[in-house]
């Protein structure tokens, strides 16, 4: 794995905090520990992929509080939890609040380490959505409004010919429009720019 | 007849009325008595001089107002003014004398104030008559009639008197309190108004046939019935009744008392009965779970903690091992952290074991199956929400043993508990649960709980490993502190596989053998 990827350790208990460093240090991982909710909290968000292993009961803000002051937040880091003794209710909320996995101390190491990956991964997978989704915005609002409207038109399904007619230019005008949009879209195929087109449609109505 | 014979016959007749009188006047019953016309006693015979314990001469020095008692004096002169001023011919006076030796007697004396003729002065001539044993059985009976006056009147009960036809003859004060009728309201009115409906007709149709037959339809000293008050209120009342028979008709009396109060204060206090009966159950499930629950659940935490310590840094260990990365110093700091962490987990258990073992007992002479008994109860549905057949065998007349009632109590639930859940999975045979008390062989009191569930393996000792459990929710503490909850007591608990299914937990304890306190 990648030097990139942070493991975020949160737990009151000094010898479980400082083990637990050296377990996930030890498959290569970088690791920061912080014994409280709250001193995590002042930390800036993590620019890089990244996890939180979370103990459900800390002093101060509890793990499943913390969890949800962290959605508030806007902070979508995924969480593993660990719990010296966890319920099922308990569980129950933590996974359907977006927890990776609940885990009951004493764990399997192999289990941690699982789980710890399958959160990494979806956080790295994550935040690579929302770079492609970032650049492919950028690129989109670098075309002029009227290259806009053809490519809209355009992926509507419209030929050229119809497209001339309704904005009331040439056939050939429309063309040129359409082959600068794709360039500066970066769009290798008309079905490549149909897509990257859903994609921009599907991010503005999630964030409507 | 000569003249001489005529007046000596004469003579002799007159000493013969003389004597004769004489002699009525001495043998007379009647005490008489004369006094001049001052009052000074002349004649008096032997019934009256006994009455006042004078003799003749003495009595002769007094006049009827020295020998009348202080008090009756006033009204006897004047009874004597009217009688000289000629207002009546004689009077009757009850009065009292005061005798020689200071006691009262109470007389009725007929006075009459003889006329003078010829020679003889006027003078007073009284018959008397004692009247002390009247007077005094006029003065109990008016006492006793005062007190049944005073005990009716300020009674606290209503006390209602009725004729044969169930009328109301009389009613005192207290009926106002009662029934918030005035007591004028109600005589001449029938009983029942006093009654609400339902009632009324079983009265009438009880009281006519008792006046009829004597035959008794309610126990007269203390039934409970419903009274009605005025404003319609209907109220618990407790009615006793007497009968007594005067001048030929018969009257009854009842005294009814207003129980609400009473029957409030029963009512209440059954429910908080009840409601403590709940509440000790309560809390003995309670107290189970939370002394055995809880303290499972904190143990569990508190030693997970190093134990998931020991693991991390083992397993990183071996990583870095299999990697050949291990520097020396980066495993004698995981080892020192290992080492650590192995002493925490063992200051904990050591800490958990002085809890358990000095946690408060009250130790008492305790019938085991007493206990057993409190602990199926507080099982309630338990059993029959499980579809579990129970099955008690208590050998009778158990010598007593001395134990913590709520700590048995606790291992008991533990073990019935297991029992239960260890047959919650059972569906193609019974679900039995055996509760048995007897004397083992060693002479001690043995108590064990036998299920058909699904048993245990080989290692049936295992079980009383802390955190070893089959649950899938278990704690695995029940039958270890249960273990150490009976050995401090001095006994035994173990487990041994059930013929054919199932597990029996088997626990001693040694019989009290001090003598009873």
């Amino acid at each position: 794995m990648t030097r990139a990827f942070v493991v975020f350790v949160v737990d009151d208990d000094p010898s479980v905090r400082s083990s637990l460093k050296f377990l996930l240090s030890s498959v290569g991982l970088q690791v920061e520990s912080f014994e409280s909710a709250e001193t995590f909290l002042q930390r800036k968000p993590p620019d890089a992929p990244s996890c939180l292993v979370l103990d459900v009961r800390l002093r101060g803000l509890s793990g499943l509080d913390f969890q949800r002051e962290l959605a508030a937040r806007d902070i979508r880091i995924p969480i593993v939890f660990v719990t010296g003794h966890g319920d099922i209710p308990m569980s129950v909320r933590a996974m359907k609040a977006g927890a990776i996995e609940f885990l009951t101390k004493p764990y399997r190491d192999q289990d941690l380490l699982d789980a710890v990956r399958v959160a990494l991964e979806r956080d790295r997978a994550r935040r690579e959505q929302e770079k492609d989704l970032t650049d492919l915005r950028q690129r989109f609002e670098s075309l002029t409004p009227r290259e806009q409207e053809v490519i809209s038109m355009v992926v509507s399904g419209m030929l050229n010919k119809q497209i001339a007619g309704e904005l009331g230019t040439a056939e050939n005008t429309v063309k040129v429009h359409r082959s600068r949009a794709m360039e500066k879209m970066n769009a290798q195929s008309f079905a490549d720019l149909v897509r990257m087109i859903e994609k921009l449609k599907g991010s503005a109505e999630k964030a409507s | 007849m000569s003249h001489a014979e005529s007046a000596a016959a004469y003579a002799e007749a007159r000493q013969q009325v003389e004597q004769r009188w004489r002699t009525a006047f001495e043998s007379s019953a009647i005490g008489i008595a004369m006094a001049d016309f001052a009052g000074r006693f002349f004649a008096a015979n032997s019934v009256f001089r006994n009455m006042l314990g004078y003799t003749e001469s003495e009595l002769y020095q007094l006049t009827f107002l020295d020998v009348t008692y202080e008090e009756d004096r006033k009204a006897n002169q004047e009874l004597v003014r009217e009688l000289v001023e000629g207002k009546r011919q004689h009077f009757q006076m009850e009065k009292r004398y005061c005798r020689k030796d200071g006691a009262l007697v109470w007389v009725c004396n007929n006075v009459a104030l003889v006329p003078g003729m010829g020679g003889v002065a006027p003078f007073w001539f009284a018959v008397v008559e004692d009247i002390t044993q009247r007077k005094e059985e006029e003065s109990a009976h008016r006492y006793t009639q005062e007190k049944y006056r005073l005990v009716v009147e300020t009674a606290s009960d209503a006390v209602i008197s009725l004729d044969e036809t169930s009328t109301i003859l009389l009613a005192n004060p207290a009926t106002t309190r009662v029934f918030g009728y005035d007591p004028v309201e109600l005589i001449g009115k029938p009983l029942v108004i006093l009654m609400p409906e339902f009632l009324r007709k079983l009265h009438d149709a009880g009281f006519k046939r008792y006046v009829a037959t004597g035959q008794r339809h309610i126990n007269w000293q203390g039934t409970e019935l419903t009274g009605l008050r005025k404003n319609g209120q209907e109220f618990p009342v407790e009615v006793s009744f007497g009968e007594l028979t005067k001048d030929g008709h018969r009257v009854f009396t009842g005294f009814i008392r207003d129980i609400s109060e009473r029957k409030q204060a029963e009512e209440m206090r059954k429910q908080t009965q009840k409601a403590i009966q709940t509440t000790q159950a309560e809390l003995a499930r309670v107290s189970r779970h939370t002394t055995m629950g809880e303290l499972a659940a904190s143990i569990a935490h508190e030693v997970n903690q190093p134990l998931t310590a020991v693991n991390n840094n083992s397993n990183a260990c071996l990583r870095l091992l299999a990697n050949q990365n291990l520097q020396p110093d980066v495993l004698r700091r995981a080892l020192e952290e290992i080492v650590a962490d192995g002493t925490r987990a063992s200051a904990i258990i050591a800490r958990i074991r002085a809890f358990i073992k000095k946690a408060p007992t009250e130790k008492n002479r305790l019938d085991v199956n007493e206990v057993i008994g409190e602990v199926l109860a507080m099982m309630g549905h338990g059993f029959e929400e499980n579809r579990i057949l129970l099955q008690s065998e208590l050998a009778e007349a158990l010598p007593p043993v001395l134990g913590d009632r709520v700590q048995l109590q606790q291992v008991l639930l533990n073990l019935i508990m297991n029992g239960v859940e260890a047959m919650t999975a059972i569906i193609d045979r019974p679900r039995l649960l055996w509760v048995q008390s007897r004397i083992d062989e060693s002479g001690d009191v043995l108590i064990a709980v036998r299920d058909s569930g699904t048993g245990l393996d080989l290692e049936a000792d295992r079980v009383f490993t802390p955190f070893f459990t089959t649950k899938a929710n278990g704690m695995g503490m029940g039958l270890s502190i249960s273990r150490s909850l009976i050995e401090a007591h001095g006994g035994r608990l173990w487990a041994t596989p059930n013929v054919p299914h199932g597990a029996v937990f088997s626990f001693t304890l040694p019989v009290d053998t001090e003598s009873p306190s």
